[in-house]
Parts: structure tokens; C-alpha cells; sequence
């Protein structure tokens, strides 16, 4: 399946001032032994997926220097590597890419020894389907994608994915994501079937719903559905909770809900691709990811759900409770994570989406 | 025209540099695809690999886009891209016209202005439509001014085409501008002297004398259309996909190079067909060369 | 019709046309309203309703201080000017050759040269990324320090710009009158002197629009610089592509009113750089 047009990413600097602050005191022995590798680092992201100060404290505590690239979706990631690595160092793949990514040998695998901050990492993200024993990647955050609505528009919670699929009370007022893993997920999942359904069957009867369905929806939309929203061009859209979480700081009117049928569960990985030219550095990096008050100023900026315990220790009440970021332990338990499901799968879902898409 | 014997050593130095850089950075890379669209995903140990290939296995990414989503979206990428090129010739005529019979000293001037647009970024010239045509942007928020709509226009085909004619209308103006500007006006007089209406003089003088302008222009639109995807991406609805998107798939989530080098290759031949066209439509027109 | 004009209007005073002139103003008014409305919002107290909330000059200074987002200007502009310069000679030459030679092959060879500007922009960053990543000039390259990483970058843009320029380049020389060529070489100049004093000034205003299109067109990509670019090499329309898909809007804003001034001030610079030499002909 194919993965990716995950997110785009977005938190936006605007979303928390003064993070900076956080780390004006922070100074970090240097103590990561580094081999003679050059005091550089590339670092392949999401625009503006990491904390507004992150880079500089890094290059603060170590002497790295930091050089960003940016992806807008996960499947820019893939494609930009599968031809061989350019030269980045640390990657954001996320997990069905990490699969994939594994499977085509991109992925190198980690030296826990050289990730002491390991120990931070909530021990429920330890030991996930797609990288057993976290070989080769570790959490960096992760979310839920669900609905986002305007309640005075709305009668009730919506919460199912009925009334962007299969009922027409809110036509042309629904934005889906336009994004066959979690379109045809979604759509799967209304229908009782797995998130990860490759039995043909059930793809085609979800084909089927999406083609149906499209006078309900007015865009499929790309990952900018929290934007139509905040402008009143949709009512109801299906996205990641963490875009849904920015909107709805700035306007009461809106609102999160993970579908009662079940949805998505994601997470964003942190990896280091094979051939990285500068391995040592990586490591140094992402055990300084999973400090504490590093990972509490990424959070900060991003306003993603981390997986860093000793961060979230540090975040406040409002973000700890904040239901859209860490949803009720009933509604998750009946997520899925995206798997990879091999390239026949991908295929076959493929022609399913350009077909709705032709339709 | 010379032949090239007769002075050898310029033709070679004038041909090198072009030659070498068409050749290595550009014929070269695109025989990578070519080989790319005849080859399949290796399968090892009875799965498809995700990385390696197959090559030369045969035509069977040709025989997939037999498809009939496919087709449909073929068809709609080139119904759209027609309409898109009609729009921009019928807006682009009038224009360059006027430009062409305005006092001299402002030419130039009234030419920039309707190309200025033109050297904005793309991609920034799009995203300022979606401002303007949204549900609660400019248009229709003046329009409500007036008791009217709101009208749903962003997500429509008519987004996605009214996108393309805004894009690519100066590539229609410009050679207009210059048929019709070089046009020796004293035909024009001849026919209006003689008795002739402004529509006759329009039909039989004007109008076959700039037709190589307006068959550059056609082309000149309509071959950028055809490879859309950006625009059809940021205004189109949930039925605007057009082949671009399609390919731009196969190179991104699906993950299936070999039949994303088929289909741009098949787009690449419908591309030569207009162009074919092109030289025969102009082969057989008299007008002022372009 | 004649008897519908006003006095002093000519049959052929199309400028005066009312009519034609409401076709032009129309057009005028669609063609700059998004682009007046994207400075307007670009003022725009942040929000993410689309709604005017009030006069700022924030978003500048945050795009300002957005320090990637510069360095992704510096890059697409060092790439811009690099490619024109390289493009600019190479279809200069091509264009000459063109107009000046038969040889065996040439409509092949014409046809090859179009390549680049009618295939879709995919292919070719698809072709480049395969070529670059197969032979081993993007590792190659990608490391080495700035600007010469952005080496493969300059390739693909040379390689797509400079038949736009031949095209320009070549248009401008079907006007020329070959006898002023014959007789500076009657005169005992030699190939390279009639070339440079006499072929080159008459092409100037060919090589100028030339250039400005292949600086635009550089300046302008987005597809093929992704799949040719390494780390480090973030350039402009990837970094407003990636800002504008997650929704990131307010300095995008600011940062594309930047680059409108750029190029509406390069474009008229290099119109009245042009316009003079224009009257010779």
C-alpha cells in the first residue's frame, strides 16, 4: 500500500512562541566521541516538522551543523532515495515507508549502544509490527487520522465515517484526503474490513463507496483539509488530528473525532538511510532527539503526540489532556497502523484510485 | 543557407556545445526511461521487488494503459486542454489586436502587461487563484455584495480550466502579437476600400494571413496543458485528475516507474502528433511566418 | 460598420474600439487580481480563516528572519543566473547554426532540439534523477561544497532552458539581411570579427529575451530541480511547494510578494534595456 502523501506537516511556528527560551541554559557535555567524521549533518524532513531552536542547540552542544532538505509528502522521500541515497544522514519516514524502506535494503540498521536516551522512549512504542525490536527505527511522534468538523454546522458528533462516505446530508460540504492509503483505508473500515485489506473483494466494494460517495465530497484534498476548514470551505474533513489540533486553538467552533468504525494510527520515525555519510553524527543526532527538554521544545513547536516519555513528562496539563493529540484508549484500540503490504497490493490499489480518480 | 562543407570548422564549433549537452543531459536520461517503459518489476523469490527491475520484458505497461480509466482520463486531458486552448484564442485575438492597432508609444507597454503575469512563478500565480475563487474569497464575497451566489467554483472542471487559461495565455498572445503585427495593413485597407465589411476583411484578409500566429499559439497552449498536473491538482475537484497526475503517481505513492516511463512516453508521442500537425497546417498556410 | 464610427476614427483604428478595449480591460482585471490579492493578504494579520484582520508588516519580517527560506532564494537565484548565462551561449550558438546550415539530418536534428521543450516536466526530472543516480554524478557532485552542489541542478536547467533560447534566438535572426554579413567579409573582416560586430549586435535583443526566459524558466521549476536536487539544495519553489501543501501560508505570502518585485523589476530593466535596439529594424 502505498504509503505515503502522509502529512504534510505543518506546525506552525506561530503555534507556540518562544520555545527558544526553553533551551537558552541547555548545554549538553560533548561527550558524543565522534570518529573523524566532518561536524556536518543532513537531515531529510517535512518542513517545519522539528522544534524553531532544535538544530541551532544541537549545533550548540555538539559542533554539527545541521543542513535541512524538505519533503512535502512521505512518497518524495521514497522516490528521492530509491534511486540511491543523494547523501542525507537522518530521515522522517513513516511507518509502512520504514517497512518498505527496510524490505529494499534503504535502511541501516541502528546502534542502540549509541542511543542512551532509548531509555526515555515510552516502552509501548518499543516493539511495533513494522520494525520488531526497533532495529532500524525509533518513534519520533505519532497521531491518529480522523474527522474535523464545524459543530454549529454539524448536528451532533459525526462520528463515523458515514457522513463523508455514504450520506449525502453534508454534500459538497466534506473534504477527504487525497491519499489512496488512507481514502481507501477509511473507506475499508466503514465497511467492516481492515485498514490493510488486500482481499479484492473488499477493495472493489470500497472502490465502489468511494465512486458513490463522490457527490458528497467537494475536494479530496491535500493534506490542507484543516485549512478549508478554518475558511469555512468545508464543514466536516478527514485528516491527521495534529492539523486539526493547530485549527482548533484558534477557533472553538472546531472539533476532532476518531469515526466509531475504527481508523488509522501512524507514527513518524526517525531512520538513518543506508550509505549516510556521516553514521556517527546521525546517532549523535537522534539520541539528541530523545532528550527530555529537547523533545519538549520539538513538541512545543509541532504539537504532535510524542512518544518521548520524559518529554510529555515536561508539557503541561493542556497538551497532556488534550483529547484530539492523545485520543481515549477505546477509540484507539481500534485503529490500525498502515502495514506495507507488498508492491502487487500497492498496485492493485492503485488501479483502484485512479479509477475513483477517472470516475 | 550554407552547406555545412563549406566551412566546416564553424559549423563544428557552433554544433558541439549544444550537441554535447542535448545529448548527454537529456537524450541519454530519456533513453533510461525508454528502457524503463519496456522493462517490469523484477520478481524475486516469488514477490515483486520494490527496487529492482526487469528489463526489456515486453509491452505489457503499453497494454496497461489500454485502460479504460486510463482512457477516460486521456480523453479528459485532452477535452480539457482543447477547451482551455479555445479559451485562450478567444480571449488572446482581441487582445494582441488591440495591442497591435494601439498608438505605437504604448505598445510595448500594454504587451508587458499582459505578459508580466506571465514571469511570476507558477506555482505562486495558483495558489493566488485558490484566494481569489474559494467559496469565501474575493469573487464571491463581492458578488454577495451584489445579493448573488455564493458560487462553488474552486473544485470544479471550470476551475481547473479557467486555472490553464490563466496560465498559459500569454504563451497565445505573444505570437499572435507578432503575426499580427507585422500583417501588411494595406489589405486590410484594400478590402474596406473596396466595398468589403469589417467581418469579410476579418474572414478572408486577417484571418488566413495570421493563421501560422494562431497555430503556434494552439500549440504553444495546448502542448503544456496536456502535461498539467499542478493546476488540476490545486483547483480540480475530486473528478480533475488529468494524465500528469496520473504519471506523477506512478513516479510517487504507487511506486511503478516502469509504467510512469510508459504513460509519459505515450504522452510525449501525443505531443509529436501536434506538433506534426503543426508543420503540415503550416506547410499549407500563406501567412506571415512566425 | 463604417458609418458606426465616431469622428476621426479610421476604419482601421482598432485601438479605439470600445469593445476591444473592455476585452483588454477585462483581461487585465483577471489577469492581476489574484496577484494584488496575494500582496494584500501578504499584510495580513495571521490567521487561518482567510479573513482581513488588520495591517501588518510581521509576515516580512518573519520571512526575513526565516532563514531557510532566504538561503532557498540565494540557491534558486545563484542556479537562475548560473544556468541563463550557460544557456543563453549554448542556444545562442544552436540558433545560429540553425539558421545559417543545411546539413543531412537537420529536421531530426531540429526535432531533437524541441525535446526538451515539449516533453512533460516529469519525464524529464524522472530521466535526469535515473541518469544522475545510475552514473553516479549525484553522489558525485552532492558533496562537494556550495555552489558546486547544486552542479547537478545547473545540468538539467541548462539542459531544458537552452533550446527555449535557440527558439527566441533563431526568430530574431530570420529578420537579418545576410548581404551585411557578405559584405563585412568582402571588407576583410574575418569570420570571427563579422561575428562579433555585426551578427551579435543584431541579435541582442533576441539574446536578451532569451536569457530573461531562461532565468524565468530556471527560477521557475519545481519538478525537475526536486529530482535533481541533493541535501542542501533546497530551492525556492520547493520550499514555498512544501509550505504551501502543509498550509503554511503567511510568510509565503510575504516571501512570493518578494519574488513578484524581483522579477516585475528584472523584466522592465531588461525591457528598456531592449527597447532601443529594437527601432533598428
Amino acid at each position: 500500500m502505498s504509503a505515503f502523501r502522509q502529512f504534510p506537516r505543518h506546525s506552525r511556528r506561530s503555534f507556540l512562541k518562544g520555545t527558544g527560551a526553553a533551551f537558552a541554559g541547555l548545554v549538553l557535555s560533548p561527550r558524543f566521541a565522534l570518529a573523524e567524521e566532518d561536524k556536518k549533518l543532513s537531515f531529510y524532513n517535512y518542513d517545519t516538522y522539528i522544534g524553531e531552536t532544535t538544530l541551532d542547540d544541537f549545533k550548540k552542544a555538539t559542533g554539527i551543523e545541521v543542513k535541512l532538505d524538505l519533503f512535502a509528502d512521505g512518497d518524495e522521500l521514497f522516490t528521492k532515495l530509491k534511486a540511491g541515497n543523494p547523501g542525507y544522514d537522518v530521515i522522517v519516514p513513516t511507518s509502512n515507508v520504514v517497512e518498505r524502506m527496510v524490505k529494499a535494503n534503504m535502511i541501516m540498521a541502528l546502534d542502540h549502544a549509541k542511543i542512551p536516551n532509548m531509555k526515555n522512549i515510552d516502552p509501548a512504542f518499543l516493539n511495533p509490527s513494522f520494525d520488531p525490536g526497533r532495529k532500524y527505527s525509533l518513534p519520533y511522534q505519532w497521531g491518529t487520522v480522523g474527522i474535523g468538523y464545524r459543530k454549529s454546522k454539524v448536528e451532533g458528533v459525526p462520528d463515523s465515517w458515514k457522513f463523508l462516505l455514504d450520506d449525502e446530508k453534508y454534500a459538497g460540504r466534506v473534504a477527504l484526503l487525497g491519499d489512496q492509503e488512507h481514502t481507501i483505508g477509511a473507506a475499508l473500515k466503514y465497511l467492516g474490513f481492515s485498514y490493510n485489506s488486500t482481499n479484492i473483494d473488499e477493495l472493489n466494494k470500497a472502490r465502489d463507496l468511494l465512486i458513490k460517495g463522490k457527490k458528497i465530497v467537494k475536494k479530496y484534498a491535500d493534506d490542507n483539509g484543516q485549512d478549508l476548514l478554518a475558511q469555512g470551505e468545508v464543514d466536516l474533513t478527514m485528516e491527521y488530528n495534529g492539523d486539526i489540533a493547530q485549527v482548533m486553538a484558534e477557533d472553538d467552533d472546531l472539533a476532532y473525532v476518531i469515526p466509531k468504525e475504527g481508523s488509522n494510527v501512524w507514527e513518524d520515525t526517525i531512520a538513518i538511510p543506508t550509505g549516510a555519510p556521516h553514521p556517527e553524527n546521525a546517532h549523535a543526532f537522534i539520541n539528541f532527539i530523545f532528550d527530555g527538554e529537547v523533545g519538549k521544545g520539538i513538541t512545543e513547536t509541532i504539537h504532535y503526540a510524542t512518544p518521548n516519555a520524559a518529554a510529555k513528562a515536561l508539557m503541561d496539563e493542556a497538551y497532556r489532556n488534550n483529547a484530539a493529540i492523545f485520543p481515549p484508549a477505546d477509540a484507539l484500540a481500534k485503529c490500525e497502523y498502515s502495514a506495507y503490504l507488498g508492491e502487487e497490493a500497492v498496485k492493485v490499489r492503485d488501479g483502484i484510485w485512479t479509477a475513483v480518480q477517472a470516475a | 543557407m550554407e552547406d555545412w562543407k563549406t566551412n566546416r570548422s564553424v559549423f563544428w564549433t557552433l554544433a558541439t556545445p549544444g550537441t554535447f549537452w542535448l545529448v548527454l543531459f537529456f537524450l541519454v536520461p530519456l533513453a533510461f526511461l525508454f528502457v524503463l517503459s519496456f522493462s517490469d518489476k523484477a520478481i524475486i523469490d516469488g514477490q515483486m521487488s520494490i527496487n529492482d527491475y526487469d528489463y526489456f520484458t515486453g509491452i505489457s505497461n503499453y497494454l496497461r494503459s489500454l485502460n479504460s480509466d486510463i482512457i477516460s482520463i486521456f480523453m479528459r486531458t485532452i477535452w480539457w486542454s482543447f477547451l482551455a486552448t479555445l479559451a485562450c484564442l478567444l480571449i488572446a485575438y482581441p487582445i494582441a489586436f488591440g495591442i497591435c492597432f494601439a498608438p505605437e508609444k504604448w505598445r510595448p507597454l500594454l504587451l508587458m502587461l499582459i505578459v508580466l503575469p506571465f514571469w511570476i512563478n507558477l506555482l505562486i500565480r495558483t495558489y493566488a487563484l485558490i484566494a481569489v475563487l474559494r467559496t469565501q474569497g474575493v469573487i464571491n464575497s463581492a458578488l454577495g455584495f451584489a445579493g448573488l451566489g455564493p458560487f462553488e467554483i474552486l473544485g470544479t472542471s471550470f476551475a481547473v480550466i479557467f486555472g490553464l487559461v490563466y496560465v498559459y495565455m500569454p504563451f497565445m498572445v505573444l505570437p499572435l502579437y507578432a503575426t499580427i503585427e507585422r500583417l501588411d495593413k494595406s489589405f486590410l485597407e484594400a478590402s474596406l476600400d473596396l466595398g468589403g465589411t469589417q467581418f469579410q476583411t476579418f474572414r478572408n484578409i486577417t484571418l488566413p494571413l495570421t493563421m501560422p500566429g494562431i497555430v503556434t499559439g494552439v500549440v504553444l497552449v495546448f502542448i503544456p496543458c496536456l502535461g498539467t498536473f499542478l493546476t488540476s491538482e490545486l483547483l480540480g475537484g475530486t473528478s480533475s485528475w488529468m494524465i500528469g497526475n496520473v504519471i506523477q503517481n506512478q513516479f510517487g505513492p504507487a511506486n511503478d516507474w516502469p509504467f510512469g516511463s510508459a504513460l509519459s512516453l505515450l504522452l510525449m508521442y501525443a505531443t509529436f502528433g501536434v506538433l506534426a500537425l503543426r508543420s503540415l497546417l503550416q506547410r499549407n498556410s500563406k501567412g506571415v511566418d512566425v | 460598420m463604417a458609418e458606426l464610427l465616431k469622428p476621426g476614427q479610421g476604419p482601421l483604428d482598432y485601438g479605439k474600439r470600445r469593445w476591444l478595449q473592455a476585452v483588454f480591460a477585462v483581461t487585465l482585471f483577471v489577469l492581476y487580481l489574484p496577484i494584488f490579492v496575494l500582496i494584500a493578504y501578504s499584510f495580513n494579520v495571521q490567521n487561518r480563516s482567510g479573513v482581513w484582520k488588520g495591517f501588518t508588516l510581521e509576515n516580512y519580517a518573519k520571512a526575513w528572519n526565516n532563514s531557510d527560506l532566504m538561503s532557498a532564494l540565494l540557491n534558486s537565484l545563484t542556479i537562475a543566473f548560473i544556468s541563463t548565462i550557460f544557456a543563453t551561449i549554448i542556444g545562442a550558438m544552436i540558433a545560429v547554426l540553425l539558421w545559417r546550415f543545411r546539413f543531412p539530418g537537420k529536421p531530426a536534428y531540429e526535432g531533437a532540439m524541441a525535446l526538451p521543450i515539449v516533453i512533460p516536466e516529469i519525464c524529464m526530472g524522472v530521466a535526469m534523477l535515473l541518469f544522475y543516480a545510475r552514473t553516479g554524478m549525484m553522489t558525485g557532485m552532492t558533496h562537494l561544497s556550495w555552489p558546486f552542489n547544486l552542479g547537478t541542478i545547473i545540468i538539467a536547467h541548462i539542459a531544458f532552458c537552452f533550446p527555449f533560447v535557440a527558439v527566441v534566438v533563431r526568430s530574431r535572426l530570420v529578420g537579418f539581411n545576410r548581404q551585411l554579413e557578405e559584405a563585412s567579409k568582402d571588407l576583410g573582416a574575418s569570420e570571427w570579427q563579422t561575428f562579433t560586430r555585426i551578427l551579435i549586435p543584431y541579435m541582442m535583443p533576441g539574446l536578451i529575451a532569451g536569457a530573461l526566459l531562461a532565468f524565468t524558466l530556471s527560477l521557475d521549476d519545481f519538478v525537475i530541480t526536486f529530482f535533481t536536487s541533493g541535501p542542501e539544495t533546497v530551492t525556492f519553489p520547493v520550499k514555498i511547494y512544501s509550505m504551501v501543501k502543509t498550509g503554511v501560508k503567511f510568510e509565503v505570502n510575504a516571501a512570493s510578494t518578494i519574488l513578484i518585485l524581483i522579477t516585475v523589476v528584472a523584466t522592465v530593466i531588461a525591457m528598456k534595456f531592449q527597447a532601443p535596439e529594437q527601432s533598428g529594424h
